[in-house]
């Protein structure tokens, strides 16, 4: 089957001052196929993030292909990008990527909001996602007056509302207690099976990346290691 | 709603930025309504000297003299060609020494000879009561402007340099000279005057040929500056004005004082400006994180751009309004703390209230392009990544 996320021998080189440079990623390599959920797991600063960034449409790799469900992107800048990762990406992050000033129900929406949608219809899909994540209660609570936990299921609604074909996760239970990160990891199961839809979830927790189908590993830049969930990655 | 709770995360830096907006666009509005108070005084005048030509006493500037000259000159101007009619008048000040500063207009006390009649086209109606008759004695008809002050009404006395005069008439509200004018005799005007001469010039006059200033109405198609001119040269011992003199003299002054006027408020104004760069600053600052979680999740470039000016500009029309309101108020509380003495010194007009609101408008659009271009432009991994 056709991978929904290729990414094929990508490099990304950070400047840092005239002399000094960090290579985030030098050559690395992933395909995840439709419908999987891939842990990444790996060293600090061993390129996880730029990955999922580049990977997500968030950047772009100085060189080497992107391709996502089936289109290059790797060439694409500014507002395409946006408009791609707007609609077939959501985006979870460790702690705090909530805008503080809106309410759960407006963190929802605005991302419909950003994908196109009317403030009205945006409001309607916000709060059907809000009562699936089991959060019907809490839709006019602004994020400081919810628990981590409530804050990841907002932001699970966010990364679902314009329908994406795969969602990222960067840490997405790295700031929570092994209760709550179970919770959110069987959240993010069931929207798989459910939804079908795709997750790559870079994580340094092995008992979230033992929930996924399959775990990478990186080191220094490069992805050396992919083991395959027995039967689920398909041939 | 979500642009103002955006704005007001900070509550007490959006008030202090606001109210920056607030004192500049105050400062805008109360200034400006002095200054349109002034050039509609002086529009009234530019009306009234538009077409004729005024003479006076050698002291006088810009037409406005209390020396006195004799009735004589009238018939030596008239015969001066092109001249159509030359009509006498006196013209002093109600206090002989104002209390205070005044701006515009000061109270004062005119007579006329009603030669005028028939040639004068600026008109001032009597809304109450009847306006002078030639052989009127010991009657006032009271400008609209010093109703109040003198405390004067149809049938009863007001009292003008220690004399009483029944009050006949009062006269409805040109926004201009007239407004602060007391109307009396001319005889009786000529008494005044006589009384307050020298002792030892007194003696010397004949009162009823005393007048101040003539104005001299023209023939058909002349021109009144070039009149002007040809009158000066004919009469001797006058200093004569024709509608320039009035430009240079009056015009050209209260000119400049506006645009100083305008001047240090647009100026206080900027200075709110720049204050709302400085908070779009450090408010993009703060929410770099913020940004980038929003262009994470597909906001475009545009659409960051857009809600940081959307913020500015909220800033800007709160302080407008805000502005608006208390230069209103400073207004409406002068004027009437000036009531008593006649000095209403501001008029907000419509196209300064609008003036002023949008100035601060664009001013908060404008201060906040250059932050709200700097957060659209973050890049949003580098912006994730900020702490
Ligand atoms: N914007 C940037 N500017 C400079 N260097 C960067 C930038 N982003 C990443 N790097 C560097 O690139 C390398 C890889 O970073 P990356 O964030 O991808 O690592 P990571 O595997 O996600 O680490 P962690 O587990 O700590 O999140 C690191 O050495 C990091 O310091
Ligand atoms: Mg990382």
């Amino acid at each position: 089957m056709e991978p929904i996320v290729r990414v094929d021998e990508v490099t990304k080189r950070y400047r840092l001052g005239k002399q000094n440079y960090v290579d985030a990623l030098r050559g690395a390599s992933l395909e995840v196929a439709p419908g999987e959920m891939v842990a990444i797991m790996g060293p600090s600063g061993s390129g996880k993030s730029t990955l999922m960034h580049i990977a997500g449409c968030l950047d772009a790799p100085d060189t080497g292909e992107v391709w996502l469900s089936g289109r290059r992107v790797d060439g694409l800048r500014g507002r395409d990008l946006a408009r791609l990762r707007g609609r077939e990406v959501g985006f979870i992050f460790q702690g705090f990527n909530l805008v503080p000033t809106m309410s759960a129900l407006e963190n929802v929406a605005l991302a419909a909001e950003y994908a196109g949608a009317s403030r009205r219809s945006a409001s309607i899909v916000a709060h059907t996602l809000l009562e699936s994540v089991g959060l019907g209660d809490r839709m006019r609570h602004l994020p400081s007056e919810l628990s981590g936990g409530q804050q990841q299921r907002v932001a699970i609604a966010r990364a679902l509302v314009n329908d994406p074909s795969i969602v990222m996760g960067d840490e997405p239970t790295g700031d929570l207690d092994t209760a709550t990160s179970d919770e959110i990891v069987t959240l993010l199961r069931r929207v798989n099976r459910e939804k079908g839809t795709t997750f790559i979830i870079v994580t340094h927790n092995p008992e979230v990346a033992a929930a996924c189908d399959r775990t990478v590993h990186m080191r220094d830049g490069v992805v050396d290691g992919q083991v395959l969930a027995v039967g689920v990655y398909p041939a | 709603m979500r642009v103002l709770r955006s704005v007001f995360r900070r509550k007490m830096r959006a008030l202090l930025t606001i109210f920056g907006i607030t004192i500049g666009v105050l400062a805008l509005v109360v200034m400006g309504s002095i200054a349109e108070k002034l050039s509609l005084l002086v529009d009234g005048g530019s009306d009234y000297y538009a077409d004729k030509v005024i003479v006076s006493g050698t002291s006088g500037i810009g037409g406005f003299s209390t020396e006195p000259i004799t009735t004589s000159l009238i018939d030596e101007i008239e015969r001066v060609d092109g001249v159509a009619r030359a009509a006498g008048s006196v013209m002093m000040l109600l206090d002989p020494e104002p209390s205070a500063v005044s701006m515009g207009v000061v109270a004062n006390i005119q007579a006329s000879d009603f030669r005028e009649l028939g040639y004068e086209t600026f008109d001032s109606d009597v809304v109450d009561g009847r306006a002078l008759e030639p052989d009127d004695r010991g009657v006032a008809v009271i400008g609209a402007d010093l109703v109040s002050k003198l405390d004067a009404e149809v049938g009863g006395t007001v009292e003008v340099r220690g004399r009483e005069f029944e009050v006949i008439g009062i006269l409805g509200k040109t926004l201009t000279a007239p407004d602060m004018a007391v109307q009396i005799p001319l005889a009786d005007a000529q008494e005044i005057l006589v009384a307050d001469l020298p002792a030892a010039v007194r003696d010397t006059v004949e009162k009823d040929t005393l007048i101040t200033s003539i104005a001299v109405y023209l023939e058909e198609g002349e021109d009144p500056d070039e009149m002007a001119t040809v009158i000066g040269q004919e009469v001797d011992d006058v200093s004569v004005m024709g509608p320039a003199g009035f430009e240079t003299s009056v015009k050209e002054p209260l000119k400049i004082f506006n645009q100083i006027i305008y001047a240090i408020a647009v100026v206080s104004l900027l200075v709110g400006g720049l204050s709302v760069i400085n908070t779009m600053t450090m408010s993009v600052a703060e929410r770099t994180r913020e940004i980038g979680v929003r262009k994470a999740i597909g906001a475009t470039d545009g659409a960051i751009m857009r809600q940081f000016i959307a913020e500015s500009a909220v800033m800007g029309v709160i302080g407008g309004l805000l502005g608006l309101a208390l230069g209103a108020l400073v207004g409406i509380a002068g004027n009437q703390a000036g009531a008593q003495s006649a000095t209403e010194l501001f008029l907000l007009t419509p196209r300064l209230a609008l003036g002023s609101v949008t100035f601060a408008i664009v001013l908060g659009v404008a201060s906040g392009l250059y932050p709200a271009r700097h957060a659209a432009r973050l890049n949003p991994v580098q912006a994730l990544r900020y702490e």
